[in-house]
């Protein structure tokens, strides 16, 4: 997909939502459409466009959101400085994983970022002192924007619209810039990047901290929307999932591809959590069975993800026209 | 310092965790995959264990007879459903449908059985045993013994059986083994079958000790995963003796730290031999950055 019109359409549309929509509940989920597309895309800056798979971005993600709520909460700092510290932290924390498992390949390089997320989730939930432990931490609700209390879900899909299109925007630098057409060569055949003299090494460092810095930003606005921060589930594995999840189902390495699987992924949530009636454990249970066997499925038949899939019937469709 | 406490510990918790690693390892050194779903047959054993002794009074070791072959007809499946049309495509396709089949298991059990921690708890579970001014009970000794005596069986398999020696062709070779007649396919699903089986029977040994719940696999398996990366990912003898090394760190480190921060003992071991020496103690360097 080459074409940023699609692109256009789906962030033009969502910014429309606000002005017609009025239902709290549909507005709720054009959010968290957002908030979970950007954190995809954010996941595929390394999982896909720098093959960087990893299941350990909640570490990231958890980083951004404790930055948010701590500074809010311990120092009565405005969250959107937390958004900062959050994006310069997790950027480190990039710098630090990406260095040390950098020749790490395949279901090592997927191990390694399990271990790195668990170790922050036992220092998030065990650090008593300073992250307030396993209760986690409620974000308190101070009106204005700079405070980022806002109650109007309206304003919400805007903020978030406006850091989806950000992380869109790195996206598209990555798939039209000389440094992306490296990536895509490191991704493709390290060794013959290598030889050709791309910086490998550098760029799946510098992959990883940027796509760390945007997943921060992402968990930090979310801390404020949700108003709680819970290190079992920041931290989580499953979080790790839920991005690389709508990333692989939209299309690995496809601009777009993450918003369209987080649309797709979202929505079924939400329509199941409508119709199962609340939170119970049997709502989160079926869903998530549901959620299990769709990421085998895609990977096993449609492994180009949404994106690839339309654009082979587009390419087929062409070729039967012309 | 009970210094006999600390090894009876470690032998204990090490024969254990021993028997959830050479599964893996074996499936990764046949098979070329990391089972993440390794964790929720784990705890579908330690359900089965359970029911069967809260709905048929059946004494688990009873169970552990059953659950061998059980578990070697479910892994049969799960490689027949699920693993068997992924085998040859990328690690990124076996990653995400080994960890898609560990979200699936996971809830089937939130769903059937909620999230509620349950314990299985015979009459002679309080029953202490004491050798050498080392205190332990009896299903921690039973545990021991039997993860022992299978995991010393899948090594005679390994080595002495045709179907053994098979197995470890294919690990060598892949190709090579397929173009001496060997059926690979089935030689696979052997693999899977055989580590579900070994799994299953740690989950109903587990079953007495620890709380059953429908993520209780991902504590071992982390555990499991550091063991095998540890003694070289596919290499069966340095599972086993890595395992036996990170119940060491996780006994000495509750002892010296306190259990709240143990985790992070094993992690950054398992960071740290990832970092140094990815190939782990007796596996080949280079290893980490394998093609097939």
């Amino acid at each position: 997909m080459r074409t940023v019109a699609p692109a256009v359409v789906f962030f033009a549309l969502a910014g429309l939502v606000p002005l017609v929509v009025r239902d709290a509940f549909l507005l709720d989920a054009v959010v968290l459409i957002l908030i979970w597309g950007a954190s995809a895309a954010a996941w595929n800056v390394a999982g896909g466009y720098a093959g960087q798979v990893s299941l350990g971005h909640s570490a990231f993600f958890g980083v951004g959101a404790y930055a948010a709520a701590l500074l809010a909460t311990r120092w009565q700092l405005s969250p959107w400085l937390g958004l900062v510290v959050g994006a310069l932290v997790a950027t480190t924390v990039g710098l630090v994983i990406g260095y040390l498992s950098n020749r790490l390949r395949g279901p090592y390089f997927v191990l390694a970022t399990i271990a790195f997320s668990q170790v922050l989730l036992i220092v998030g939930s065990r650090w008593r002192g300073f992250t307030a432990g396993s209760e986690g931490i409620p974000v308190p609700f101070r009106p204005g924007f700079w405070t980022l209390g806002i109650a109007d879900k309206r304003v919400w899909v805007w903020i978030i619209l406006a850091l989806a299109v950000v992380v869109y925007l790195v996206e598209l630098y990555l798939e039209r810039s000389r440094r992306g057409y490296q990536l895509a060569a490191v991704r493709e055949d390290e060794d013959a990047a290598l030889s050709l003299g791309v910086p490998a090494r550098a760029l799946k460092v510098a992959a990883i901290a940027v796509s760390a810095a945007l997943t921060a930003m992402c968990g930090a606005l979310w801390a404020q929307y949700v108003g709680f921060v819970d290190p079992f589930y920041v931290f989580s594995v499953d979080l790790s999932v839920r991005f690389a999840l709508a990333a692989i189902i939209g299309g690995l390495g496809t601009a777009l591809g993450p918003f369209l699987g987080s649309l797709l992924v979202t929505t079924l949530e939400t329509y199941l959590r409508a119709q199962f009636g609340g939170i119970g454990a049997g709502f989160v249970g079926i869903y998530l069975i549901i959620y299990g066997v769709i990421l085998i499925l895609v990977v096993r038949f449609v492994p180009a993800g949404l994106t690839g899939w339309l654009a082979a019937r587009g390419t087929r469709r062409a070729a039967a026209g012309g | 310092m009970p210094l006999a406490q600390l090894i009876a510990s470690t032998l204990l918790l090490g024969g254990i965790y021993a028997l959830i690693a050479v599964g893996l390892t074996l499936i990764f050194g046949v098979m070329r995959v990391v089972n993440f779903a390794h964790g929720e047959f784990l705890m579908l054993a330690m359900y089965v264990a359970f029911w069967s002794f809260s709905l048929l009074h059946a004494d688990p070791y009873l169970t552990l007879i059953v659950s061998l072959p059980l578990f070697f007809a479910v892994g049969w499946l799960s490689y027949s459903v699920v693993m068997r049309p992924i085998i040859h495509t990328s690690h990124n396709v076996q990653v995400f449908t080994t960890v898609g089949l560990s979200i699936v298991l996971q809830n089937v059990a939130l769903v059937l059985w909620t999230a509620d921690a349950r314990f299985l708890r015979t009459d002679y579970y309080a029953v202490a045993l004491r050798f050498a001014g080392a205190v332990f009970n009896w299903a921690q000794l039973v545990a021991f013994a039997v993860a022992v005596l299978l995991t010393a069986a899948l090594f005679a398999f390994m080595r002495w059986t045709y179907t053994g020696k098979v197995m470890r062709a294919t690990a060598q070779d892949r190709q090579a083994a397929a173009l001496m007649g060997i059926d690979t396919n089935r030689v696979y699903a052997i693999t899977w079958a055989v580590g579900i089986a070994c799994v299953g029977a740690a989950g109903v040994l587990l079953a007495p000790i620890y709380p059953v719940y429908p993520t209780a696999g991902l504590q071992f398996v982390l555990i499991a995963y550091v063991a095998v990366v540890l003694g070289g990912l596919g290499d069966m003898a340095g599972a086993l003796i890595a395992a036996l090394v990170v119940a060491a760190v996780e006994v000495i480190g509750s002892y010296v730290v306190g259990t709240a921060w143990k985790e992070v003992l094993y992690l950054l071991l398992f960071i740290g031999i990832l970092v140094v020496r990815p190939a782990g103690l007796f596996g080949q360097r280079g290893a980490e950055a394998f093609g097939s």
